[in-house]
């Protein structure tokens, strides 16, 4: 299966690369919502947010946030969207997380906004709920994960101790044996 | 929310004249109190929370896309996303790839959307920046989108009409996006109109072109994109291409 981005990179796909360094690219995309349309992307292949480092997520996003205003600037373009598809539900439909800067013209014909939903109060205190405790949960599991790594890594340098100290104890041993 | 009734022409002076005279620190102050979102992060409105930590707050959206709408909100008040120091800027995108995660994980949805809106014409319609995360699920409907594909050359155009800008920007220090004019007359004259834009009523469609004082020499540009006559819904590609097109000639 290929991927269109990790061809951008490769050099393999037409598109007009604006700019790489070693872990971004910024492109311009064949296949958009509306010209001018630029993308952001890592050159490390992955297909969704919650695989990306939070430091190459916020290299992108800064790179983006200078996209957003060189397009504003250049391009005319009356405001800027960023938008990520993540998953399919969101309406991805390439395998590599990638950062969209949209331009934005008034009546440009792009129908970003959505209509306002109306949610009963009992519905908004039990989504409230459901989410909250997620979050608790998966905080509290990154932070055993974290102990976990802390104690191993104390164990590492006891044990690396433990060595050092053998060490002399052995030489003095053999030390000790001259008459 | 709560609109702004509009104010007549001698009234808006008025009022300009009087922010005119207010130091950037007043302005400040001023742009917090008109805030409805500094307010909810000050806990003067109430809301619910579902995250919080020192640089920042995310709140249920109680005029949601659907259920679980999170609105991710840095606690100090920047109208645009240029002007977010980068290092907050990145912290908030560490913290929607949390939520993110949450809300998959919680409302067992296939998709996330992380959405910014920067202009009226974007679709922003409050004057604190925020991030958007919308739980999506297949065949919700809730942003439809299509893909379009484009000419060559019209890539190699908005390259070469946006490159240069780019790299120059992106040479510039790490500290934030600003653009090119001076950085300290900016601010104050987007401090004054963000005050003036939230004084009158915030309706994208019926905020016409007078409010608009190009502070960028973009003016040639502008004029030809507001000349060609759009049509809203169905556009014809070929068309959109060729008046992009124009753009960069």
């Amino acid at each position: 299966m290929t991927c269109e981005l990790c061809d951008i990179i490769s050099g393999e796909s037409k598109a007009a690369v604006l700019f790489e360094d070693d872990t971004t690219v910024i492109a311009v995309r064949d296949n958009v919502l509306t010209p001018g349309q630029i993308s952001v992307f890592p050159k490390e292949h992955a297909p969704i947010l919650e695989m990306i480092s939070d430091d190459v997520l916020g290299h992108c996003a800064n790179l983006a946030n200078g996209v957003s205003v060189a397009v504003f600037e250049t391009l005319g373009a009356k405001g800027t969207n960023l938008l990520v598809r993540n998953g399919l539900g969101a309406g991805q439909n390439i395998p590599h997380f990638s950062i969209e800067v949209i331009p934005r013209q008034e009546n440009d014909g792009l129908n970003l906004q959505w209509e306002p939903k109306q949610i009963l109060e009992d519905e908004m205190d039990r989504t409230f709920v459901l989410l909250k405790d997620e979050l608790v949960s998966l905080q509290q599991q990154k932070s055993k994960v974290e102990e976990k790594v802390v104690e191993k890594k104390e164990t590492e340098s006891t044990e690396e101790k433990i060595k050092d100290n053998e060490k002399p104890n052995y030489l003095l041993k053999s030390v000790r044996r001259i008459p | 929310m709560v609109d702004a009734p509009q104010l007549t022409e001698e009234q808006r002076k008025a009022y300009e004249e009087k922010i005119k005279n207010m130091s950037p620190e007043e302005l400040r102050q001023l742009q917090k109190q008109q805030c409805i979102f500094c307010q909810i992060i000050s806990g003067k409105i109430p809301s619910k929370k579902i995250f919080e930590d020192q640089h920042c707050l995310a709140v249920l959206d109680i005029n949601p896309a659907t259920r679980g709408h999170l609105l991710l909100l840095p606690k100090e008040h920047y109208s645009i996303m240029p002007q977010v120091p980068s290092e907050e800027l990145s912290h908030l995108f560490s913290i929607s790839k949390l939520l993110s995660r949450v809300q998959l994980r919680a409302l067992r949805v296939s998709g996330t959307n992380i959405f910014i809106a920067n202009g009226p014409a974007a679709g922003q319609r409050a004057q604190h920046f925020m991030i958007h995360l919308i739980p999506r699920k297949e065949g919700d409907n809730l942003l439809p989108l299509k893909d379009k594909l484009i000419d060559p050359a019209l890539m190699d155009k908005v390259k070469d009409a946006v490159q240069d800008r780019l790299l120059q920007l992106l040479g510039k220090s790490n500290s934030g996006m600003k653009p090119k004019q001076d950085s300290a007359e900016e601010t104050e004259e987007e401090i004054i109109k963000d005050a003036v834009w939230k004084e009158q009523l915030i309706e994208p469609k019926e905020e016409p072109t007078k409010t608009k004082k190009p502070a960028k020499p973009r003016a040639k540009k502008k004029k030809e994109s507001e000349e060609e006559p759009t049509e809203t819904e169905n556009r014809d590609p070929s068309a959109t291409l060729d008046e992009i097109a124009e753009l960069f000639k």
